[in-house]
This record gives C-alpha cells, structure tokens and sequence, in this order.
C-alpha cells in the first residue's frame, strides 16, 4: 500500500472525526456569529442610538438647531447640539472628537453652507443635516410674502460635505482587513495548531498510537493528522472571511478594498504556511508529553514564538511596513506568515519578496518536519512521563 | 514462518533482549512465556518496527521485515487502546483500510467480525459506550479485521472474564486451523498448556526453552516423582538438603529429581520409612517446565 494512501486515510479520518463532532461545528457557527454580531451589533445599537454630536458655528440661523433635531427624529436618531464662536473653535473640536460633525452656516440663510466631518464622511449624518439645512432656506423663502421660484430653487442647493483631514476610504478599509487578517492567522494557528498537539496527546493517552504505528510510519501518521485538520482549518476560515465581507458588506461599514481578492488570497495561502509551520512543531513536542499538562507545558516556546510573531507584525511592522524589522521578519519563517500580508495590505512589499518569503518558509516547514518527524517516531511510543527532546531524536535515530 | 533472530535491544543501562532467537511456524499457536520484564513485550514491538533492535533481525517468509510485511500482520497490544470516541465499525473499517483493504471490503470485513463478537448491534457506537469486556473484543476484531497471516497478540487474555476468554481461544484456535500463525504472551499458563502446541520462554532477553510442550516435557533435565509412604506424613524425606520438594500433602510427596539421580537408594530409603504405595514419574505441568527454565536465570545478576 502507498504512503499516499496510509496518508490520506489519517488525514480523512481527522476530517470526518472531527468535522462531525459538535465541537467543531459549535465553533464554526459561534465564531461566524461573533464575526456578524461584531458589523451588525454596532449598526443597530450606535448607529441608531447613540446620539449623534453636532457642533454649529456661530452667528446660527435661529431654525436650525430645531431643524437637525426634527429631521434627525424622523430617521430615530438623536441628536446633541453645541455651538462654537468661530469656525476654528468648531474645527478644534471636530478634531478632539468632542463633536462628530460641523456645520457652518450663514445666519442670513443667504447659502447653504457646510458641513464637514474629522476624518471621513458619515453618509447618513450628512443626509439629516443637507435635509435640514435644505428645509431651514426652503422654508424661509415659502414663508416670504410671495414666493420667488428662483430663491425656492437655489434653497434647494445642497451644502458642501466633507472633511476636515480626508483619509481615503481604501486606507482605512486596508487598515483593517490587514489586521483582521493577522488576528485570523494567529487564532488559526492556536485553534488547529492545538487540535493537532491535543490530538497527537491523546493517541497516546488512549494508548491506540501503538496500534496505529504498527501499521502507519509516524511521520506519514503525523503529516495526515496535520493535514486532515487543516483542511477543517482552511473550511473555518472560509466560513470566516465569507461571513465577515457578507456583514461588511451588507450593514455598509466598510467599503471593501480594491485590492480585497488579492489580499484574501494571500490571507488564504499564509493561513496555511503558518499552520503548517506551528501545528507540525506543535505535535511533535506533544509527542514528547504523556498528559495535557505536560502538552501545554511542551507547547510553550511554540506559544511565545508565535506571540512574538504576531505583536512584531502589528506594532513594528504597521509602524513602518517597509522598515528593516520588517524585511527581516519577512524571511524569518515563523514571523512571515503575520508580516507578509500585513506589509501587502499596505502595499509596502515588492512581488519578490513575497515569493522569496513563501520559499523561505516552505523549506522551514520541510526542516521542521523533517525533524519533527523523527522526534516524534521516537518520543510517541513513551507512554510515561514527559520526554526529552534529545532523548527523542536518539531513540529514534539508533 | 516467523524468525526472530539474535535480537538485542538495549535502554539505557537496562538490557532488554540479548540475543533473542525462535521461530514461529504457521498454523502453530506459540505460546510465549517469560517473567514480566524478559523481554516478551520488546520483542514484539521490535516485529511491528515500534522498538528498534540495537542488533539481530526479524524475518517473514526468509525476507526481512518491512512494512509491506507487517500489513498481513495483526497487533493485539499490551497497552489495549483504540480512538474512544470513534465508532466501533468505522474503527475496524478505518483499520482494515490502513492494513491496504479497499473501504468497501474493509467495511463488510468489519461487520463481519463484530457480528462474530456478537456486536453487530453496537457497530454504530462509539467505543467509549461499550462495557470494557466488549472493548477488548473489538481490540481483537482490530488486530483479525484485515485477515492477516501472523498474529502476535501481547497478554491476549488480562483482563477478560470467562466469556471472554472462551471466545479468544476459539478465535485464535480457528484462525490457527486456517493456518495463520499465532504468536502469543501470557502468565496464565493453564490456558497456555491448553491452548498452545509450542511454547517459547525468554528470561532475561534470552530464550531458555523452545519447542513443542511435548517435547519440553520430554527433554526436561529433572523429572517429577511423587511418592507416598503410607502413614509417613513425609517425614523420612526430613534433613535431606540435597531433594527439592515441591509439595508435600499427606504421606504424598512430590519431589523434583535428577535423571541422574539414584531411584534404587530413594526407593530404599522410603520402604525404610513404611509401605511404599506409589512412587511414579509425573509429567511436569507447564508451570512446572516454567519454573525450572527461569529459575536459574533469575538466581543470577541480571545486571550486566
């Protein structure tokens, strides 16, 4: 029989083993839960809400305070009115946050003003306050003795939107997809680089390892059981990054991204190489434990490995995406699965060093398994007590 | 036929197998014997490739054992375990599969062999459901699932009740008589006369008798004699270092003699105590055999 096919049979045994149980599908609808609940929760409880802070300068149109407040109340939105004595007061609070919104205004209605924002354009805002802005002149020049249709025309003219320090819409969505990509590849590795690590103590708990080894080599046993669960990996996380575009999407938050099929992509194959990379050394030094205790004990430097990586890739590398740290942490194996995509949401990285990168990291994943494979055909036949990494690799070697 | 050859293994400072040597033929139950810590259980993992022989090798039909070989082998641990929360029919399947059973065969295999544990009704449950006697049972369908040509089956017997014990020997008794050969451990040695045509017994790494029960019996170095002297209660055998007795009831006596040893003195020696009403050989129990092939192991060092 092929190695291929004692291969695949470990791995669709973890596929239908695991796939099936209820904790892993309670997992996948949870976290999907949480990823919508996360874009929808605050549209329905903020978005509605919480009162909405505007700041008018003055001299103020005496009907316009009321007007923002009745049109706002026919959307059930709520709204705080402060007024500044210049616009360079307004301006200062827009950018302390003290006010979401500014609205300068002439007193003599004689145009329609401005409204404008801090860092980007809140489109249903901007709607209320035009409307009552529109309504204030409109209403003035019906209140008139007679009507000019002129006058009624240019009351109808808009303000001018906008805001006070434009960021690009694609900065910020970037921004985020970048981090929500480094989250999902951390919380990979932990989730299904654990399964692999408690999967490979409990064969040995359960003793069923010395049945399985007299018939499957242990470095085939251990590559199917890596595989077999990252295929349930890459299944979450597509479940994952579907719901959360679909929530994105549909409650309006965020306009994805033109670059959004590329970076998913490149989130997609880094998830991957970084499981590999983690799950592989995650179940050979559960090999060397006996008990879960000992597994997470075992699984230690791994932990901190992957921590550092991780905190790397969102403070130094987001601080600076084409810096040194970041170079060099992008041909570092463990730390290039988080820095990669971070420095290509920023478009921060030339086409080659993502290629050298995914090399360099293949051949890291082919070393440690290499080597992982060998620990662990000498450490998962010792049924007691902790082992010694060096006392696997002899015992396996002689 | 099976052949285990010069096997030595070593851990540490603790000799495990030192020079191991017998062979298993098919269609022959062996039963293989040794105080705990001789080295059964090494040299079992050492035939599935789980212990590494420092030296010596381990053949099937005249080749060395590979992989390819062990496929038509079946394991019966001495750590019983399976996957508990796997279903009990899949189990088998996925095992007979991983011995290159295509699945469709692997499933009917499996079926059919809980249907001959009598647990065709629980092949849906997950093993941890099963009561433990019913979980040794689908560890021996695992090790029979794929029909393999050579079982080794460590301790087959710990741990089972009555009817459990009955369905192993029927079991590995059939797939002898369909001329597989079995290879397994045990300290209980009345099973192990009952069951076994052969028996191998290893003491310290090293195989100290081999060979049909029969034959060990036969070639046994000292012989059991039992005599009794009527109303004697064994009191003429009293300040005689040199006669091993191993039982004394009544005026029965049961003595382990040399073949050297002078019968004629012995005979004499207990008309002198009263009226000789039995004095015969015995055949030696296997227990007996055992005993007498390990004890001079185990009166030495074993540290070496």
């Amino acid at each position: 029989m092929s190695r291929w096919r004692s291969i695949w049979l470990v791995a669709r045994r973890e596929v239908l083993e695991r796939g099936r149980s209820r904790g892993f599908i309670l997992s996948v609808a949870f976290t999907t839960i949480i990823v919508v609940g996360s874009f929808v929760l605050p549209a329905l409880l903020f978005g509605e809400d919480a009162a909405t802070k505007v700041g008018v300068v003055e001299p103020v149109p005496a009907a316009l305070p009321v007007a923002i407040a009745t049109t706002a109340g026919q959307f059930d939105r709520a709204v705080e009115i402060s007024t500044y004595p210049d616009v360079a007061a307004a301006d200062a609070a827009l950018g302390a946050g003290a006010v979401g919104v500014v609205v300068a205004m002439p007193a003599d209605l004689s145009g329609p003003g401005e409204v404008r924002f801090d860092k980007q354009t809140d489109q249903a805002t901007a709607q209320i306050i035009s409307a009552a802005i529109i309504a204030v002149r409109v209403q003035a020049v019906l209140g008139a003795s007679d009507v000019d249709r002129d006058a009624l025309a240019a009351a109808q003219q808009p303000p001018l939107v906008g805001a006070r320090e434009p960021q690009t819409e694609d900065e910020e969505a970037r921004f985020f997809v970048a981090n929500i990509g480094a989250v999902l590849i951390l919380v990979g590795i932990f989730s299904f680089g654990f399964t692999v690590l408690t999967g490979v103590v409990e064969e040995k708990q359960s003793r069923v390892v010395e049945v399985v080894l007299s018939t499957v080599r242990a470095r085939d046993l251990l590559m199917g059981k890596v595989l077999g669960i990252g295929v349930l990996g890459v299944v979450q996380l597509v479940v994952f990054v579907a719901a959360a575009l679909a929530a994105a999407l549909a409650t309006d938050r965020l306009t994805l991204p033109s670059t959004t099929p590329g970076a998913v992509a490149l989130l997609g194959l880094w998830f991957v190489l970084g499981y590999l990379l983690y799950s592989t050394a995650l179940g050979f030094l559960g090999a060397l434990a006996s008990r879960m205790e000992e597994a997470s004990n075992a699984s230690t430097p791994v932990t901190m490995v992957a921590m550092a990586s991780y905190f790397v890739a969102i403070f130094a590398v987001v601080d600076d995406p084409s810096g040194t740290v970041a170079t060099i942490a992008t041909f570092l194996p463990p730390s290039a699965p988080f820095v990669v995509p971070l420095r290509a949401a920023f478009d921060a990285i030339p086409a080659w060093q993502i290629g050298l990168s995914v090399l360099v990291t293949l051949a890291g994943i082919w070393v440690l398994f290499i080597i992982g494979a060998r620990v662990y055909a000498g450490a998962v036949l010792q049924v007691v007590g902790r082992m010694k990494l060096r006392d696997a690799w002899r015992s396996a070697g002689e | 036929m099976l052949e285990i050859l010069d096997l030595a293994k070593r851990y540490g400072p603790v000799v495990a197998l030192d020079g191991t040597t017998f062979t298993a033929r098919p269609g022959r139950i062996v039963g293989f014997l040794g105080p705990n810590g001789a080295g059964k259980t090494t040299t079992m993992r050492c035939v599935f490739g789980l212990a590494r022989p420092d030296r010596g090798e381990v053949r099937w039909k005249g080749a060395v054992v590979d992989r390819d070989a062990r496929l038509r082998f079946g394991y019966m641990p001495e750590q019983r375990g399976l996957y508990p929360r796997m279903r009990v029919a899949e189990q088998l399947s996925y095992f007979a599969q991983q011995h290159g059973m295509p699945a469709t065969v692997a499933n009917a295999a499996a079926m059919r062999w809980l249907e001959r544990m009598g647990l065709d009704d629980r092949a849906k449950s997950k093993l941890e459901e099963l009561s433990h006697g019913n979980q040794q049972r689908v560890q021996l369908a695992t090790a029979l699932v794929h029909d393999p040509e050579l079982l080794i089956l460590d301790e087959p017997f710990s741990g089972l009740d009555p009817i459990g014990i009955a369905t192993m020997t029927d079991v590995v008794r059939e797939r002898s008589a369909a001329g597989v050969g079995v290879v397994f451990s045990s300290h209980q040695l009345d099973l192990v006369e009952d069951v076994c045509e052969d028996v191998v017994i290893i003491a310290h790494g090293r195989i100290v008798a081999a060979g049909g029960i029969d034959e060990l019996r036969a070639a046994s170095g000292r012989q059991h004699l039992e005599v009794e002297v009527v109303g004697s209660a064994g009191a003429w055998l009293d300040g005689d270092g040199e006669l091993i007795v191993l039982e004394r009831a009544g005026d029965r006596v049961k003595l382990l003699v040399d073949r050297s040893a002078d019968l004629d003195a012995l005979l004499a020696r207990a008309r002198q105590a009263g009226e000789v009403r039995t004095f015969a050989y015995q055949p030696p129990k296997l227990s007996e055999l055992f005993m007498e092939a390990v004890a001079p192991v185990a009166a030495e060092e074993p540290t070496r």
